[in-house]
């Protein structure tokens, strides 16, 4: 399956298994505009994939409501660019419900799934990542698969998961990844990260699409250096699995971090600062960051703002040669 | 050798004016609404036919270099719906203020910015009405506010440029424009309420062009009487196909505002022939016959064409070589802007904010930096 069937297929063991799933976002019931949602209201009925008008805010509001009142509520932003109208409704009473209600009340059964990260010709509004924004808020949960066999797992953990989770699906990789997937369900556990080669000279680090650009890296560091890179998909962004980071690390002395979004305050700044506390005393090199410019992401200019291989292949040798 | 003339066209066999009768706007909280004729000059005619089909071929070619990948990135055409901003931009003032979404390229055009920058924006190079860092959704100049991704955000935004004309007390209207799929976002009402609150000199226009996307209007809307969605704002539909409709319409309803009323809300009923972007074929969600029949019923530029040549405004000739003086515009324009080089790696980091002295932005590692001038 690819990318966004193995989503289909999550979301088909998720109304199966869970009698009060709904899944609501704009445009779901014909399929979704990436068919994410393909099948599943003829299979499932009307009342429970349905559509909604144009309204971030109301979509998540009306989510946390359905999440309160018992239901799994799984809600579909369109694109990540676009859920900034319900950054309020996300930050100040999903996040917060279980606290300030005294765990009287929670939305743990929401999930919100939003598309995620550039895509060759998004421009603007159409490839921003915006996990950084949320990662500030205690009381939510974000994640970002790799791959297909990832997103099933990840997903169907995020919606059994009794807190309020965010799922950025990598839209360039909708149709470009294919794997085999399993039909059946099964659960990928959230906030661990996963070691997809061991190393012991540098560690590099990423999510979502970033983990296939540093994977290459890591094999041209091996050819052309002779340098052996340990790469791990960080999987879910907060809470992060700061251990195995940090073990990492503290084995191999430095440390690149790699993600699309704006370099200034984006997550790597929050790793890097947590290793540093962790490792300090195991660093060979100070730790390298490989980001998008400080810029809106652009429109003609993408090729050159994406940290592409080559960039991060680039600090990676001057961490080797520091 | 001997001259021979061939054919000679004598201007005093044209009509120099005729009146036409144009549909009735359906009210809401209004007592009347804009008249029900139009007068419309022979030269009037002639510029608004001009303006409609060069917007019209405009976006067919657009839609043409798409197709190549010349264009790339998200492209939402304006063709079917050139009556609207035709009709509007000439019943405002230049110094009036424009603000719409994404489907921006024919109020571009009529705001002033010639094809070819509106092309080369389209194709990203530095000839671009924003030096090609836009792109489609994102066209600007001056008194026109873009060209805005974000699906009714711009209203706000045009609510306070209207603050700004009354406070500057220059007796200017704004246009905010936005889609029948904008109409349910919570913002477009929390501007509503401001506006009428302050009385502010904003004419809210939606497009209504039947589909938000691939929604129809009765699947996405409680209320699909756009023009009452403003309850306590006063409102009229308008047959958005007829430019002298929009034209009238809109006059009635900036007269409103300058007079200090306080807004007013207009629906353009429309159509867009295109989908919604170059992604969406368009049929999906609605059948051929639908798209030809609104095309051969109330396409605006054959109702305009027909009107000045049976009240003989104008001659089928002088139209076809109008045709013919737009293709030709729009193939130069087109030319310009494939052959137009791109911005320079610099301008990546420029105009980030406002700031004196240079700064450096930081790249994607310690090692890149870029001069940001602004």
């Amino acid at each position: 399956m690819n990318l966004f069937q193995s989503i289909t297929s999550a979301l088909d063991n998720a109304l199966a298994k869970d009698p009060t799933a709904v899944v609501f976002g704009e445009d779901v019931a014909f399929g979704g505009v990436f068919r994410c949602t393909v099948g599943l209201r003829d299979k499932y009925g009307k009342d429970r994939v349905f559509n909604t008008p144009l309204c971030e805010q109301g979509i998540v509001g009306f989510g946390i409501g359905v999440a309160v009142a018992g239901a799994t509520a799984i809600a579909e932003i369109q694109f990540a660019d676009y859920i900034f109208p319900a950054f309020d409704q996300i930050v100040n009473e999903a996040a917060k419900y279980r606290y300030r209600s005294g765990d009287l009340f929670n939305c743990g059964n929401l999930t919100i799934r939003a598309p995620w990260g550039c895509v060759g010709h998004g421009a603007l509004y159409h490839s921003q990542s915006p996990e950084a924004f949320f990662a500030h808020c205690p009381g939510i949960k974000i994640v970002i698969p790799r791959s297909p066999l990832q997103a099933k797992g990840l997903l169907l953990s995020c919606i059994e998961d009794k807190n309020p989770c965010i799922f950025f699906e990598p839209k360039i990789l909708y149709r470009a990844a294919v794997e085999q997937v399993p039909v059946e369900p099964y659960n990928i556990p959230l906030s661990q990260a996963e070691v997809l080669q061991t190393g012991s000279d540098v560690t590099l680090v990423a999510w979502g699409t970033q983990v296939h650009v540093i994977k290459e890296v890591a094999a041209m560091a091996q050819e052309k250096l002779g340098v052996s890179c340990e790469v791990i998909d960080l999987r879910t962004i907060l809470p992060w699995d700061t251990e195995t980071v940090c073990k990492s690390v503290a084995k191999t002395g430095r440390l690149l971090i790699s993600h699309e979004a704006p370099l200034t305050g984006g997550f790597a700044s929050e790793i890097s600062s947590t290793v540093q506390e962790e490792c300090f005393l195991n660093l060979e090199a100070p730790i390298s960051r490989v980001c998008g410019y400080d810029t809106p992401f652009p429109h003609i200019f993408e090729p050159f703002y994406i940290p592409d291989k080559w960039k991060c292949y680039d600090a990676l040798r001057k961490m080797i040669n520091y | 050798a001997s001259r021979v003339m061939v054919a000679s066209r004598n201007y005093a066999d044209f009509a120099s004016e005729a009146t036409f009768e144009i549909k009735k706007c359906d009210l809401h909280r209004l007592e009347e609404g804009p008249s029900t004729t139009a007068v419309m000059t022979r030269e009037e005619g002639l510029h608004y036919y001009k303006t409609m089909q060069t917007i019209r071929r405009m976006e067919l070619k657009s839609d043409q270099l798409y197709k190549q990948k010349i264009i790339r990135g998200f492209c939402h055409l304006y063709d079917g719906q050139e009556a609207c901003c035709v009709g509007l931009e000439v019943a405002i003032k230049p110094t009036d203020h424009v603000i719409t979404a994404y489907r921006a390229h024919g109020f571009t055009y009529a705001r002033g910015v010639p094809v070819r920058e509106i092309l080369a924006e389209l194709t990203g190079r530095k000839g671009g009405c924003v030096k090609g860092k836009g792109g489609s959704m994102h066209m600007y100049t001056k008194n026109f506010y873009g060209g805005n991704g974000i699906v009714g955000a711009q209203v706000p935004l045009g609510a306070g440029i209207a603050l700004a004309c009354k406070y500057f007390g220059k007796n200017e209207v704004c246009l905010t424009l936005y889609g029948d799929g904008a109409a349910n976002q919570g913002q477009i009402f929390e501007t509503y309420n401001m506006a009428a609150l302050w009385k502010l000199p904003c004419v809210f226009i939606c497009e209504n062009n039947r589909y938000g996307m691939g929604t129809s209007v009765e699947r996405a809307a409680a209320s699909t009487d756009y023009y009452k969605r403003g309850d306590f704002i006063p409102g009229l539909r308008v047959d958005g196909m007829d430019v002298l409709c929009v034209r009238e319409a809109a006059k009635f309803a900036t007269e409103y505002c300058r007079a200090g009323k306080g807004p007013i809300l207009m629906e353009l009923q429309t159509y867009r022939y295109h989908g919604h972007s170059m992604s969406d074929p368009g049929i999906s969600y609605r059948t051929r016959e639908e798209i030809q029949e609104v095309r051969s019923k109330s396409d605006p530029i054959t109702l305009l064409k027909d009107r000045m040549v049976n009240t003989n405004l104008a001659s089928i000739e002088e139209l076809k070589e109008i045709d013919v003086a737009v293709r030709k515009e729009i193939e130069e324009a087109a030319q310009f802007a494939t052959t137009d080089p791109e911005p320079p790696l610099e301008e990546l980091g420029n105009h980030i904010y406002f700031n004196e002295p240079p700064f450096e932005v930081r790249g994607p590692n310690q090692w890149i930096k870029y001069k940001s001038v602004s």
